[in-house]
C-alpha cells in the first residue's frame, strides 16, 4: 500500500466512525427533544426508569427506540472510532511493509484495549 | 439544567471543538468551567463529557488531518506508544498519589512553558538540522505542505529520547488528572523536538483521541457520562472541529501559536485552580 493511499484509508474510517456517531448522537438528540430523555419512540413508557448514565441492556432498550438509547449507541460509536484508527494503522503500515511501525502500532493496540478492558 | 440549556452547551461545544482543533487540545479547559458554572452541572458528569469532547474533537479534525498531510502518522503512533503507557501508569498511580498537589506543580510546568512560547512568537518555522541516526531510523522526518506559504516545508524531529520521556508524562498527568494532556503534547513536539507548529497541533490533535479512549472505559462504567450533556456537547464539538480543521490549512504557524499560547495560559491557571480546590 503506497503512503497516499495508506492516508486515505485511515483518513476515511475517522470520517466514516465522526458521521455514525454524529447521526446516531443527533437522532437520539432530537428524539428526546420530542418524548424526553427517559421516554420512547414506540409511545410506550420504559418498564423501568434507567438513569441516563446506565450503559446496560442498550440492545433491549434499542428495541424499543428510546431517545436514551440511540444517543448511547451513538456515544460508543465515537469512542470506538479512536480505537478502529488505531486497528486500522497495523493494517496500514503492515500493508506498507514497514515492520518497525506495524510492531509499534500493534503495541499501542494491546496497552490501549487493555486500559479499556482491564482498568474499571 | 434550565430548559434551552441544551442549545447553549450545543454553542458553547462548537467554540471549543473549534479552537480545540486549531491547538491540537481536547477543549475540556472551556467545556468543564463552562459546564459546573455557567450550566450548574456536576462536575463528574462535566469532566465525563469532557473526555467525549476530546475524542470529538481528534476525531473530528484528524479526518482532515491526516488526509491533507498535516499529521505525521509516523511521529503520532511512536508517541503514542509513550502516551498511552504513560497513561495506564497514572490510572494506578492515582490511587496512591496525592492529586492537589500535583495539579499546581502541573500548573506551574504549564505557565513557564508559555513564556518560553512568548519567546517563539516570531518564529515561522524552526531551524531544520540534519537528522540524527536515531530520527533517521525512526523515521521521523518529513514535509508537509504549507497553503499559507505556498510551498512544502520539511521537517525532522530532534530530541528524541527527550520528546519520547515528556509524551510519557503527557500521558501520565492524563492518567492521574484527566487534563492537560492535549497541552503537554503539543509542547513535546514543538518545544523538545522541534516540529513545525502546524505539525505539532495536527499531530497532538490525531493522539489525543487515543488517549481519551484509554481512559474513557473507566469514566463509562462510573456512570460519568450522561448522554443529556454529552450528546449536545459531542455534536457541537464535531461540527466545530471539522471547520476548525479546514481553517489550520489556511493560517500561518505563527498564528496557530498565537491561538495556543492563550489556551496554555488558561489551562495552567485552571489547573493551579483545580489543585487549590476552586472546584474547576
Amino acid at each position: 500500500m503506497n503512503p497516499e493511499r495508506f492516508r486515505t484509508m485511515v483518513s476515511l474510517v475517522l470520517a466514516v466512525g465522526v458521521a455514525i456517531s454524529a447521526a446516531l448522537i443527533g437522532a437520539g438528540f432530537l428524539a428526546a427533544l420530542a418524548v424526553g430523555w427517559q421516554g420512547s419512540l414506540l409511545g410506550s413508557a420504559p418498564a423501568a426508569m434507567a438513569a441516563t448514565t446506565d450503559f446496560s441492556n442498550l440492545p433491549a432498550r434499542l428495541a424499543s427506540l428510546e431517545p436514551l438509547a440511540i444517543s448511547q449507541l451513538g456515544l460508543f460509536a465515537l469512542l470506538a472510532t479512536p480505537v478502529t484508527r488505531v486497528a486500522a494503522s497495523v493494517v496500514g503500515f503492515a500493508l506498507e511493509g514497514d515492520r518497525l511501525y506495524t510492531a509499534i502500532t500493534l503495541a499501542v493496540l494491546a496497552v490501549l484495549l487493555a486500559s479499556i478492558f482491564l482498568l474499571r | 439544567m434550565t430548559p434551552g440549556a441544551e442549545l447553549g452547551i450545543f454553542a458553547v461545544s462548537i467554540a471549543a471543538g473549534l479552537i480545540g482543533a486549531l491547538a491540537g487540545v481536547g477543549g475540556g479547559i472551556l467545556v468543564i468551567p463552562v459546564l459546573t458554572f455557567g450550566f450548574g452541572v456536576d462536575i463528574r458528569l462535566a469532566v465525563g463529557a469532557s473526555i467525549v469532547s476530546v475524542i470529538a474533537t481528534s476525531s473530528g479534525a484528524a479526518a482532515a488531518y491526516v488526509r491533507d498531510r498535516m499529521t505525521d502518522m509516523r511521529v503520532g503512533m511512536f508517541l503514542e506508544l509513550a502516551t498511552t503507557t504513560g497513561a495506564v501508569c497514572g490510572a494506578l498511580l492515582a490511587a496512591v498519589v496525592a492529586p492537589a498537589f500535583l495539579y499546581v506543580l502541573l500548573g506551574l510546568v504549564l505557565l513557564s512553558s508559555a513564556a518560553m512560547q512568548v519567546t517563539r512568537l516570531g518564529e515561522e518555522t524552526p531551524p531544520t538540522d540534519p537528522p540524527s541516526a536515531l530520527t533517521s531510523r525512526l523515521r521521523l522526518e518529513s514535509s508537509y505542505p504549507d497553503r499559507k506559504l505556498g510551498r512544502e516545508v520539511p521537517y525532522s524531529a530532534r530530541r528524541v529520547p527527550l520528546g519520547f520521556a515528556l509524551m510519557w508524562i503527557a500521558g501520565v498527568v492524563s492518567g492521574l488528572l484527566g487534563i492537560g494532556s492535549g497541552v503537554l503534547k503539543v509542547l513535546a513536539m514543538d518545544g523538545a523536538m522541534r516540529l513545525p507548529m502546524k505539525v505539532s497541533s495536527a499531530t497532538s490533535n490525531f493522539m489525543i483521541g487515543v488517549t481519551a479512549a484509554a481512559s474513557a472505559g473507566i469514566y463509562l462504567s462510573r456512570g460519568d457520562v450522561d448522554p443529556r450533556i454529552a450528546a449536545p456537547v459531542a455534536l457541537g464539538v464535531l461540527a466545530g472541529a471539522v471547520v476548525g480543521a479546514r481553517l489550520l490549512q489556511h493560517i500561518s504557524n505563527r498564528a496557530v501559536r498565537m491561538i495556543f499560547l492563550p489556551v496554555l495560559v488558561v489551562v495552567g491557571l485552571e489547573t493551579i485552580g483545580r489543585g487549590l480546590g476552586f472546584g474547576l
